[in-house]
């Protein structure tokens, strides 16, 4: 084990002297960088990074991080939670690999969302050894994040395509805007689940993708140049924009997906921890699925 | 008491591209290996008439776009437009790296798994926020020959006096002087003052 560990931290080091000595950015690629920036023809990420970030993206996060929530906060006190019986019969929905994979995904989320906020707000914790923690602390969860991320879509794939209940399910925002118990039409997962899902697995691979990027900084990749057509500094800027763009999408969404499963929907975070669905919860929020269980003979 | 702005100046019709400068620099800051703050490059090489070469850096920008985009806000500009940064703030994500028009910011990886560190760039032999000449000042920014009166070890050994360092009053005359000298030749600006001083 040791030996693996020791030639493992070896491969790394090795790389990065790799990177080195043939710099896409301090190398002569940087005659190019420096000509390059701002120049009509291109596509101007220098300023346009500095401009987004300078002026807008800390205050976007901060605006989703308390907006969100104040939204759901506000529809908590008005609509209130849907609460259903939790002693009737329940559907085994999701099995042990199910829930072993989410909980990973689940465990990594906690962790690279709190330390997101703690980089974009680096200044107000006052920099140094603590948001440097965060800041190592996000990229070591985004590897548990990425071993569960491909096995995670292909386990829910067929539950999360859209089809024509997601209209319905959209016209009437999942009927969560109302008090009343009436059936609704979805799947499985409704649609807000599915845009979840989606959010999460596209999303969370292109958070994954573009954090690579910035955490390796300097390396070559020939074919991602040629089929870009940009520099290794262009698509840094590129890979940093999408990442904070990506991020509101990812958090806006996750606090919804906390939301409903801690509080609008009461206990529905049992259903991953346990395993077993509400009878009770499918039939009403679920009322597709709940039919083709029925046929099935599952209830 | 009115500061003056000090600016670097480059003169390509100068610069011999013998590298001087970029070793000067390491070898006085004793800069870890793969760290240049200094880099001479030549542009347009191998084009009759176009070539030229020029010795870039951090060039203490007006309104530095590092500064502006620093999450941890460790960057301060003193009154005389020296851009300089705390290193003990400092988390390196590499953002400056993106806003620099130059490539100044440059991350030692000597973080744990390889993870980048603390941001390195240029000072203009000023040090950092640290007590100055101080031991531990000179270990993570280097020399202080700001505060000691001296002009930055760069142009203070160009063999060519091709890289100038100064208030900006100061290096505009000489390099009007220089333009004047020429015949009006040369570029209208000095290389890179667009995008550093937005001309002014």
């Amino acid at each position: 084990m040791r030996k693996y560990v020791t030639l493992f931290i070896a491969l790394l080091s090795l790389a990065s002297v790799a990177y080195a000595a043939d710099s896409q950015i301090w190398g002569e690629m940087r005659i190019q960088n420096i000509l390059g920036y701002g120049q009509e023809e291109s596509w101007k990420l220098g300023p346009l990074f500095t401009m987004l970030q300078h002026k807008y993206f800390a205050w976007i996060f901060l605006g989703v991080l308390i907006g969100v929530p104040a939204a759901f906060f506000i529809h908590y006190k008005i609509i209130g939670p849907k609460v259903f019986p939790h002693s009737e019969k329940k559907y085994y929905a999701f099995n042990l690999y199910n829930r072993i994979i989410h909980q990973v995904a689940a465990v990594s989320f906690l962790v690279i969302i709190p330390t997101g906020f703690i980089i974009i707000f680096g200044d107000f914790f006052g920099g140094g050894t603590f948001v440097r923690m965060a800041k190592n602390l996000h990229g070591i969860f985004t590897i548990p994040f990425t071993i569960v991320v491909i096995p995670m879509a292909l386990m829910w794939l067929k539950e999360a395509l859209f089809n024509m209940d997601d209209i319905k399910w959209f016209m009437i925002l999942g009927g969560y805007l109302s008090k009343e118990k009436k059936p609704i039409l979805a799947g499985k997962f409704n649609a807000g689940q599915k845009m979840w899902y989606w959010v999460a697995i596209l999303g969370g691979i292109t958070m994954i993708l573009s954090g690579a990027f910035m955490y390796f900084l300097d390396f070559k990749m020939e074919m991602l140049h040629n089929l870009t057509g940009m520099s290794q500094i262009d698509m840094l800027r590129a890979a940093a924009i999408i990442h904070n763009v990506m991020g509101f999408a990812v958090l806006a969404l996750f606090i919804t997906h906390v939301y409903m499963s801690m509080f609008a929907i009461k206990g529905a975070v049992h259903s991953i921890i346990t395993g077993y669905v509400e009878e009770e919860e499918i039939k009403i929020l679920h009322s597709t699925w709940y039919k083709k269980l029925k046929d099935q003979g599952k209830f | 008491m009115d500061y003056a702005r000090m600016k670097f100046y480059c003169d390509e019709s100068r610069c011999i591209e013998c590298d001087g400068c970029s070793i000067a620099c390491a070898e006085a800051h004793e800069l870890p290996v793969g760290i240049s703050r200094r880099k001479v490059v030549t542009i347009n090489e191998g084009i009759p008439g176009r070539e030229m070469s020029t010795s870039i850096a951090c060039m203490h920008c007006t309104d530095a776009p590092c500064e502006q985009v620093c999450p941890v806000d460790c960057f301060y500009i003193r009154e005389d437009g020296i851009v300089l940064h705390d290193k003990d703030k400092c988390i390196g994500c590499g953002y400056c790296l993106y806003a620099c028009p130059f490539g100044a910011p440059q991350f030692p990886r000597d973080g744990a798994f390889g993870a980048k560190g603390a941001m390195d760039k240029c000072t203009m032999c000023a040090g950092g926020p640290l007590e100055t000449n101080s031991e531990k000042e000179r270990h993570l920014y280097g020399q202080n020959r700001i505060a000691e009166g001296k002009v930055p070890v760069c142009a203070a050994m160009c063999s060519t006096k091709a890289l100038l360092v100064g208030d900006s009053e100061s290096v505009s005359n000489v390099y009007r002087a220089r333009v004047m000298a020429r015949g009006g030749k040369g570029s209208n600006s000095p290389y890179g003052w667009d995008k550093a001083y937005k001309n002014q």
